[in-house]
């Protein structure tokens, strides 16, 4: 899937893929306090594992893309955010986080509007 | 109606066609060094060549996490199917599988002196978003026994809050084991 973004120089065209929203969309997720890691389903990780075999195929390191699903349009986009957080913050302040951080680091890279992002906590790290 | 023979070669604007290139890919001729053509679909069967080589010659073994990371991404699978809503003002909301939650609430009940937490099932009440009923098996020592459900019962209701950001509608505890000392 790809999006096109605003572009203000005529004749020109300008889209962006998912998987490059997907990864802004990490960076930000795993870059805010409280969370352990990104959670990737069945789905995720073999798609993560094609994009690690073509980038070593090419010689480009792929930035990760896991556990992080964009659908929508230019018009709105939607982010689904599956990961783990620590045992040490409150589980619902941490998610309220990662969806702020993700709609901010997304909007300010694109120019997209971000419609929703939603946060699924699928696990607690207790021992941290 | 003509068929087109799927084994045709496919040719080239300079006439010659490609599987002529790839045959004389390592020992081009004066034809093939010259004709711009000739060359771009060098190029390109090179490359081809090179990818197919990496990917044959890899007989690299799956890497130690591999297994860790097929695992985690099982789990991950299954506890997205059990999901209770959070409390949050952005678009999108926000969900905690119940798993989650039941490991909190275990760990919290550990917490308190002479206790072992057992099973520990999570309900999301459906008309109450955010709210929880918990039903969880305990094992508690001897000398401990007496006010342990009380102080049990504050540790839940805090790590509810506290740590996940739930309210705990409801705590039915049941103790199906006492221990020594």
């Amino acid at each position: 899937m790809t999006v096109e973004l605003t572009s203000d120089v005529p004749g020109c065209e300008a889209h962006v893929a998912s998987q490059v929203i997907a990864a802004i969309a990490v960076r930000a997720a795993t870059g805010t306090s409280g969370v352990i890691r990104l959670e990737p389903g069945l789905v995720g990780l073999v798609g993560s594992l094609v994009r690690t075999a073509r980038g070593q195929l090419t010689r480009v390191d792929p930035a990760p893309t896991d556990g992080v699903r964009v659908t929508g349009d230019q018009n709105g986009l939607r982010i689904e955010v599956d990961l783990v957080t620590s045992g040490q913050d409150q589980v619902a302040a941490v998610a309220g986080r990662v969806q702020r951080a993700v709609a901010r680091s997304v909007h300010d890279a694109t120019g997209l509007p971000v419609a929703e992002v939603t946060v699924s906590v699928l696990d607690v790290e207790l021992s941290r | 109606m003509a068929v087109n023979q799927t084994t045709e070669g496919y040719e080239l604007p300079c006439g010659r066609d490609v599987e002529t290139v790839w045959a004389r890919l390592d020992e081009t001729d004066a034809h093939q060094r010259d004709c711009p053509h000739c060359t771009a679909a060098r190029q390109s069967l090179l490359v081809l060549r090179s990818l197919t080589e990496v990917m044959t010659a890899d007989e690299s073994a799956p890497s130690p996490g591999l297994t860790g990371r097929i695992m985690s991404a099982v789990r991950a699978e299954v506890r997205r199917g059990d999901l209770v809503e959070l409390p949050s003002a952005e678009p999108g909301g926000a969900r905690i599988s119940e798993a989650a939650i039941a490991a909190v609430l275990r760990f919290a009940a550990d917490q308190v002196p002479g206790v072992r937490a057992r099973r520990c099932r999570i309900h999301a009440i459906e008309d109450d978003p955010g709210a929880i009923e918990v039903r969880m098996t305990i094992a508690v020592s001897y000398r401990h026994f007496a006010g342990a459900l009380d102080r049990i019962r504050e540790r839940i209701e805090a790590a509810a809050t506290g740590r996940i950001g739930v309210r705990l509608a409801r705590l039915d505890l049941t103790v199906d084991d006492v221990y020594q000392p």
